[in-house]
């Protein structure tokens, strides 16, 4: 299916928040995502419909693999991709992001691909430079297509994600991946649960549209899929919960815990995963309940269809 | 299986639901099995008359101090237990600064083991903090059977962290203890700022610091939904916000050491470093305040605060005196004298150390119930008792030594069994 049979031109110049999507935006990246996924599992990946134009990855954060995700999928589409990265000694000069952001405009990429630690660096790049810009992640504020590719792995395991019930365990208070994910199952009415210590969810998290739940038990309970989220060392330096073995004693996902669910259950993380932390090693390791390397594979996927839409360069331009 | 214990002639006394009448009392299978006027003992019970002595159910103590574990000190745990059964208590919640910190689960896991041969019931509240900003394990301390949290007397400074901290503890449901001082108007003082400890040259704090600490935690608990316990209130200014607290609707309770029930500043006027305390002694008004707070139930709970010094620590100047005073068996005493003389109704002192403190930490004892625990405490309330004159289990040094009290402790009673009674009763 190309865009075209939808009469419906994708019509985001970036993609800076998960919550400005629509239903059929989704459609639209999924169903090329699919074709992507399913190119990239041959020995013929390359599909240049990203020809001739320029991707730059600014990560003012630390990232390997959302990083990488983004390059191959640039690469695969054909695009030129230069990195810049927190290691990298450009982006330490004590430039102004505003400046960073109009030296890089100046050497005419088409799209810009943004992971910064201040909530809305993203649309700061994309409005000071007019260039279509990815939200990579921009603090605890958005994700975007981490939720993409979470929401797609979740439909090719779910089938339709609408009515199921899906928990986010961990801490939420500082997630961009469970902001962005409630805004995806919101839009397609899952039943979302949010879990983790008081310390870590948000005083108004009822409001999102979610139910709240301190106590992991009752949360997984009835559950079609737990997304696990990373656990940051720097929550118990910051006295926000006391330590790793106790996080792990309450809030741990394994086997057990996770019988209380429904029988299908599959388990998500975002990765990179502390096991024996937030996630029991075996129940991690384990493929009929684990997808997290399915989640891997579909943020190349979904990245590529992310990217392509953007370009103006979806399914129907490729197809003769 | 052997008989039971039939109590006879004593004059029934339970808080929670406000008897107080002559009667028998039999316990079976570590069970109160019949309460009530005229009930005739089995063949091969064990009977024991009362003689009028008051029958009430032991006392629930949830805050003392013990030395151990991780130091030593004037007394050990035993001593200590000793002590808590010689004084009419069933239940001690011993508080999170006993020794070096009850700051991990493994020193609950340790109490757990100890209550095991203890006659009495032992319990330790958990630690809320290992150190500034650091959190203790709550959550695995609550599952090993801590009662409560509680900062041990240390105040939390950092607001920040204090609030993630009553965040936390919230969905455990746990009430946490806190200090209700402000940091810096307490911080060093050694009295209460009164024209008194003026002249006497005294560091000292005005009452308003706790005002100022119950307004913070006040505030705290709305905004986190936690329980707050304000431990050991013994001001006036205190207690007027504690009171705007709980017309606020907040989960809030509050506690009250026994010796400034029974004393105030003028009794550290001699600057005798026995009344070296903390919180310090106040003046009369806040301790008449205090009183009425106990007896209109404005505060829930009275504790022990019992803290064995050491003798070289208390053998110093009242500045440099280590605060703190042995006060497990001052509590009978200290609650009939205070009858005697008309000041805090029996009942109304009895229930602050039995069935409040139960409902408070949802423990099932502390009531004069069919079915319910035998924990029970057989007192003389007339009885003369200059404290100490007789000899006391703990060789902590005490406020109370000396003093001219009334009321002494016959026999307590913990899970149907005697665990301390007075040399020649029921012998």
């Amino acid at each position: 299916m190309g865009q075209g049979e939808y009469s419906y031109t994708f019509p985001h110049r970036g993609l800076i928040a998960a919550s400005a999507l629509n239903r059929v935006d989704l459609e639209l990246v999924f169903d090329s995502a699919r074709a992507h996924l399913a190119r990239n599992r041959t020995d013929d990946k390359k599909h240049p419909s990203l020809k001739g134009l320029t991707v730059i990855n600014l990560f003012f954060e630390a990232s390997t693999r959302t990083l990488a995700s983004f390059e191959i999928a640039a690469k695969r589409l054909g695009a030129d991709v230069v990195n810049f990265s927190a290691g990298n000694a450009s982006l330490k000069k004590g430039e102004s992001l505003a400046d960073t952001a109009n030296t890089l405009a100046a050497m005419q990429p088409d799209l810009l691909v943004v992971r910064h630690q201040s909530p809305g660096a993203a649309d700061f790049f994309q409005r000071t430079t007019g260039i279509s810009t990815i939200n990579a992640g921009d603090g605890a504020n958005e994700h975007p297509t981490q939720a993409l590719l979470d929401l797609f792995t979740l439909s090719e395991h779910l089938g339709d994600v609408g009515g199921k019930r899906i928990a986010i365990v961990g801490d939420i208070l500082h997630s961009r991946v469970a902001r962005s994910n409630v805004a995806l199952l919101s839009l397609m009415n899952a039943d979302i649960r949010l879990c983790g210590p008081a310390s870590l969810l948000p005083a108004d998290a009822d409001r999102w549209g979610a139910s709240v739940f301190h106590s992991v038990e009752a949360a997984i309970e009835g559950c079609d899929a737990v997304m696990v989220l990373r656990l940051q060392r720097e929550r118990m330096s910051a006295g926000l919960i006391p330590s790793a073995r106790e996080y792990a004693a309450i809030y741990g996902l394994d086997h057990t815990r996770l019988s209380l669910a429904n029988q299908d259950c599959i388990v998500m993380h975002p990765g990179p995963m502390n096991r024996g932390i937030e996630i029991n090693s075996a129940l991690a390791d384990d493929t009929d309940i684990s997808v997290i390397l399915d989640q891997v594979e579909a943020g190349v996927a979904v990245r590529m269809a992310v990217l392509e839409l953007l370009a103006g360069r979806g399914m129907q331009e490729m197809v003769p | 299986m052997s008989g039971g214990i039939f109590i006879s002639g004593a004059r029934l006394i339970d808080p929670a639901s406000g008897r107080d009448a002559q009667g028998d009392l039999r316990i079976e299978n570590g069970v109160i099995d019949a309460i009530g006027p005229g009930l005739s003992p089995d063949a091969d019970d064990q009977v024991i008359e009362a003689d009028g002595a008051v029958l009430g159910p032991a006392l629930i103590d949830i805050g003392a101090r013990a030395a151990e574990p991780g130091r030593s000190g004037i007394e050990n745990l035993d001593t200590t237990i000793r002590a808590a059964a010689a004084g009419g208590v069933g239940t001690l919640v011993l508080s999170s600064s006993s020794g070096a910190g009850l700051t991990r689960p493994e020193d609950i896991d340790w109490i757990s083991y100890r209550a095991l041969q203890a006659p009495i019931r032992l319990l330790g509240a958990a630690r809320t903090h290992t150190g500034a900003g650091e959190m203790a394990e709550i959550g695995l301390m609550l599952r090993a059977g801590a009662p409560l949290v509680s900062d041990g007397g240390e105040l939390i400074a950092d607001t920040r962290f204090l609030r993630n901290l009553l965040s936390y503890a919230s969905a455990f449901d746990a009430w946490v203890g806190l200090t209700a001082e402000d940091l810096h108007l307490s911080d060093g003082t050694v009295a209460h700022e009164s024209a008194m400890a003026v002249r006497l040259g005294l560091s000292a704090r005005p009452g308003i610091s706790q005002r100022l600490g119950v307004e913070r935690l006040a505030a705290l608990a709305e905004l986190t939904g936690a329980r707050i316990l304000f431990e050991r209130l013994t001001t006036a200014d205190g207690l007027d916000a504690m009171k705007a607290a709980r017309k606020r609707g907040l989960d809030v309770a509050a506690s009250a050491p026994l010796t400034h029930l029974l004393f105030n500043e003028v009794d550290m006027g001699g600057l005798d470093p026995a009344y070296r305390l903390d919180p310090p002694l106040r003046s009369e008004s806040d301790r008449q305040a205090l009183l009425t707070a106990i007896a209109d139930g404005l505060i829930d709970v009275i504790v022990s605060d019992h803290t064995p010094v050491a003798l070289e620590a208390k053998a110093n100047p009242f500045s440099d005196a280590a605060p703190g005073s042995s006060s497990l068996e001052a509590l009978i005493p200290v609650l009939c004298t205070l009858d005697a003389d008309g000041q805090l109704p029996l009942t109304a002192g009895l229930k602050a150390l039995t069935s409040n403190p139960a409902e408070l930490l949802g423990l099932p004892q502390g009531r004069l119930e069919e079915g319910a625990p035998a924990d029970l405490v057989l007192f003389d309330p007339q009885a003369p008792n200059v404290y100490g004159k007789d000899g006391l289990e703990s060789p902590a040094p005490s406020a109370f030594s000396g003093r001219r009290l009334q009321g002494r402790v016959l026999m307590s009673v913990v899970d149907g069994a005697m665990v301390s009674s007075r040399p020649g009763f029921a012998e």
